[in-house]
Parts: C-alpha cells; structure tokens; sequence
C-alpha cells in the first residue's frame, strides 16, 4: 500500500515538472508599423481604448485594463486614462455606433467644442484602439470522475489551443493622425492531465500577449 | 396515536419542501435590468420640455418563451428606461419637467412635450443562438407634441446592445449587461440625432 501511494505521489511529481515546462509553451510576436513620430510630456495621458463594432466578438474590457495597467507601471510608466471613465466623460460619443472608425472621423469629433474641451481636460495625447480577441481551437481528449463513499478521483487527459491576436491602432490627438499599429499574437497549448486530481497546466496567451504589447506600446509612445 | 400525527406531519413537510423546489427549478426567471448611465456631454438646446412617461413604458417587462413555450425570462426594463431618460433629458434641454398627465404639460406653457415608448424588445441568448453573446434590441416609438398637443414630430429609434459570454457569468448578468448596453445607445442616438430629425429640425427653426 505505501509503495503504491509513493509511486503515485512520484509520477504527480514527475507531472508536475513535465507541465511546469509545457506550461511555458507559448510564443509571442509582435509586429511594429510605424507611421510617425511620437514623444510624450509628463503631464500627458494615453486612453487605451477597444473596439466593439464587430458583430461576433469584441475586445474584452478585461485586456484593454490590463494593457493599461501595465503601461503604467515602472519608472517610466505612462499615465493611463481609464478606458471607462474616459468612454463616461465623453459620453456619448465613444459608444460602440458612434465611435470614431478613423482619424478622419476623429478631426470631425475635435470639432465639438465640449469633446475638445474634456479632452484637454484629460490630458490625452494618444488614443490606443485595441482590437482582437482569444481564440480556442483544437479541444481533444476526455477526462472523467467519479464519487464513492471511500473518496473520489479523476482520470484523464484533455488538450486545448489558445490563440490570442491583438491589434493596437495609435492615434495621436495633437495631430489627429494615426502614427502606428502594434500586431501581437500569442498561441500556446494547455494540458489537463488528471490521475486522482486535475492538474490544470494552463498555457497563458491572453496574459503574454498583454504583456507583450504593453511593453511594445509604452517604447512606442515615448518615442524610443 | 400523536407520535403518528407528528411522523406524517414531518413526512409532509419533507414532501412539501421538495414539491417547491421542483417548482422552483421550472419557474419564471426575473430580471430587474440595472445599470448606471452617464449624462451626456452635449450642448444643451435652450428649451423647456415637459416629460410623460406614460404607464406602457414604466411599467414595460417582456416575457422570453423556452424552446418548448414555457415561459423562461421576465425582463423587467420600464424603470431602467426612466432612470435612463432622466439621465440624459437635463442634460439635453435648459428645462425639463416630468409630468403626470399631458393636460398638466398644457398649463406650464412648455416649448414640447416628449413622450417616449417602447414598440418592441427582442432577445437573443446564446443557448438559442448558437453564438458567444448575449443580444437586446428594443425598437422605440418617439413623440413630440406642443404644450396643446397639437403634433410636432413622430419617429422611430432603435437601439442594440451586446455582451459576451464568460465563465461563471449567469444568463440573468448576461441579459442586463446586453440590455445597459442597448441602453446606453438608445441614449447616444437619441441625442446626437435629435435635432436631425427632419420633423424636429422644421420645429427647430420655426421657433
């Protein structure tokens, strides 16, 4: 009996090691198109926006806040204007049907004494439109449980792919142009193996593509 | 003979309990639609405006039938739509004034009298779908009538909102995210296309 209970607990430890390097199985690109110059002042602010005119699928706000988040932090961190007190001050013009789509429609926007007005009032140089979303694909692999009066347990092996690409559109406030976009995509396989106990090794796409393009956007936008 | 009454007794208590909690699992779902909505930074139109929310649109709730004609969601919207409306209304016209009944509108000499209604509200759930969001779109009848009710203007809006699905999210949230959704852009159409509206926009310069 304690042979068995040892030679469990070994290969959960051997598990464990194996998805601790499969759990690191992601790979991140980013892409940088530059399309005109950028600096940014200390008493200016960047809004990270997402974009939600797509019919089957929108940029969830969770991202947009992480990305923000991010941008934030360090030394040289920038200030961030929370995307929904922002899209509240403005209202309504930031809404999902009346948003600006380009920088064409942004200059009309300008045009309005009382957008003008919040906006200084913000600080904002640049507006970020963040675009994109995760997708799973290639779920295989089953698992199963059970529940006795001795106890219960899980046995299986389930395997799914993550794919999360994002898109972020710089716009600059002061010239009304768009002076970049910023590609990233992260794709990464989880694994659930279960013997006895589910051990979750969950590829983190979403969070690296985060990340990632925090880091990309933060040197973009001070120019460096 | 009491130790009997008082077994049986506890027997239908048991079984009363479990009869209600069956019925529990096949009743009526209700939603309260809830949400915050943000006054609008516009210029105001230099008006005065009297408000009747008529009973049809406070007390609004629409009923989402199951697959097999069982009643499945009470959405109850009529007060978010009057939370809603007062929100935005003061921030549109110098003065607005709600009103009980439109001959009380007759006796405060307003410029108008506004009249919203709700003609149509259609949910999509994503059970139903087949899709990842949850869908709201309410169709809206709007009216504009002088302190005397002779007619100004009469025009349709319509408003759609969205949200998707996440885990640990319950359909009742997911229902009422879409439905602040849809009404926060009733809110944006209704004032940004306002004075667009060819009836309205005749009055406007009339006055």
């Amino acid at each position: 009996m304690s042979v068995q209970i040892r030679l469990i607990s070994r290969f959960r430890t051997l598990l464990l090691l194996l998805g601790g390097s499969l759990a690191a199985c992601t790979s991140t690109t980013v892409d940088e198109f530059r399309q005109g110059e950028t600096g940014i002042e200390s008493d200016e602010s960047v809004v990270i926006l997402g974009r939600r005119q797509a019919s089957d699928y929108e940029t969830r706000s969770e991202f947009v806040e992480c990305v923000g988040d991010r941008m934030s932090r360090g030394e040289d961190g920038i200030r961030v204007v929370p995307e929904r007190e922002f899209v509240d001050a403005m209202f309504p013009w930031f809404e999902p049907r009346t948003a600006p789509l380009r920088t064409r429609d942004l200059e009309q926007l300008m045009a309005e004494d009382v957008v003008a007005m919040k906006m200084q009032e913000f600080g904002v140089r640049y507006i970020v439109w963040l675009d994109g979303f995760t997708e799973t694909t290639g779920r295989s692999g089953s698992i199963s449980c059970t529940i006795g009066p001795g106890g219960g347990g899980c046995f299986g092996f389930g395997t799914w792919e993550d794919d999360a690409n994002f898109d972020a559109r710089v716009w600059d406030v002061g010239s009304l142009t768009n002076v970049g976009t910023i590609n990233t995509d992260a794709t990464g396989q989880s694994y659930l193996p279960a013997l006895v106990v589910p051990i979750p090794l969950i590829a983190r796409v979403e969070a690296n593509a985060c990340s990632r393009l925090a880091t990309q956007l933060k040197s973009f936008v001070n120019g460096s | 003979m009491k130790h009997v009454t008082r077994r049986l007794r506890g027997s239908f208590k048991a079984g009363w309990l479990l009869l209600s909690l069956l019925l529990a699992g096949c009743g009526v779902n209700n939603v309260t639609i809830e949400g915050s909505f943000p006054s609008p930074n516009i210029n105001k139109l230099p008006l005065s405006i009297a408000v009747f929310y008529d009973n049809a649109l406070t007390d609004f709730a629409y009923m989402e039938y199951s697959e097999t004609g069982q009643e499945e969601y009470n959405i109850e919207s009529g007060l978010s739509h009057v939370r809603l409306f007062d929100a935005v209304l003061p921030a549109m016209f110098e003065q607005v004034i709600i009103v009980d009944t439109l001959e009380e509108a007759e006796a405060l000499q307003v410029d108008a009298v506004f009249a919203p209604l709700i003609e149509e509200f259609q949910l999509a759930l994503p059970q139903k779908t087949k899709l990842d969001v949850y869908e709201v779109w309410i169709k809206y009848n709007m009216r504009l009538v002088a302190a005397n009710g002779d007619y100004i203007a009469d025009w349709v809006l319509t408003s759609y909102g969205k949200t998707p699905t996440e885990t640990f999210r319950s359909v009742e949230d997911g229902i009422n995210e879409a439905a602040v959704v849809a009404l926060r852009d009733l809110a944006s159409s209704f004032s940004l296309s306002f004075g667009q509206v060819p009836e309205v926009r005749d009055w406007l310069a009339s006055l």
